[in-house]
């Protein structure tokens, strides 16, 4: 819990994250989410781990000036985000972002085009761990 | 006087360290910080100085100026 936009070691709770964003006002009418998970195959190969690297501090900053991006481009009324840097295994969350809007539409692309910014803006790198070797990714799909 | 150069991800692996305190005499351009930290044949590169994002190369970097040296990012 705390801040709207967070980067930790320490797992999160969807459902604690979405009841915050919701007591947050009764004017929201619709809520929308994006749970990023740690998949097990990438590019041929079996995953069994990724390895999460941050720029502290810019990295943050990042993720707090897409929220108020958001929050003044799309009809939306609150924005959480929540990104995870430590080891996580396959299956494991990594990222959250959450949307409340009065209706559906404005979340729903809100949620897209935040998820889809933060992968280009914000320094943040993983790295798989496979059987045959370590990589680091360079795209975002 | 020196600036701090930070790396990250695969540049870091690839120059074994994530950070290098490069003393200067004189301010230098960003292009110039790159060449002396051996990265002029990183591509593609993201760079930063002081935690914000810049791509003209010919900022000019002073003393006690971060320097960072970044692959594309990753994150999500």
């Amino acid at each position: 819990m705390g801040s709207r936009v967070r980067i930790q070691e320490e797992d999160f709770s969807i459902q604690t994250e979405v009841e915050a964003l919701r007591s947050c006002s009764k004017r929201i009418g619709g809520i929308a989410t994006f749970l990023g998970c740690a998949r097990d195959f990438s590019e041929g190969r079996d995953v069994s781990s990724i390895s999460f690297e941050q720029y502290a501090g810019m990295a943050e900053a990042a993720l707090q000036a897409l929220r108020e991006e958001a929050l003044a481009q799309f009809d939306i009324i609150e924005a959480s985000i929540i990104h995870r840097v430590t080891r996580v295994h396959a299956g494991d969350q990594i990222v959250l972002i959450i949307v409340g809007a009065e209706h559906r539409g404005p979340a729903f692309d809100a949620c897209r085009w935040l998820i889809d910014e933060l992968k280009k803006r914000v320094p943040i790198w993983k790295k798989e761990i496979t059987p045959e070797g370590d990589t680091w990714v360079t795209e975002h799909p | 006087m020196t600036i701090r150069v930070l790396f990250f991800g695969m540049i870091a692996a690839k120059l074994g360290r994530h950070e290098w305190l490069l003393p200067i005499s004189h301010e230098i351009t960003l292009a110039e910080v790159i060449e002396q930290v051996g990265c002029s044949e990183c591509k593609p590169l993201l760079l930063a100085v002081n935690q914000q994002q810049v791509k003209d190369r010919t900022t000019i970097i002073r003393a006690n100026d971060e320097v960072a040296i970044m692959p594309p990012f990753a994150g999500g």
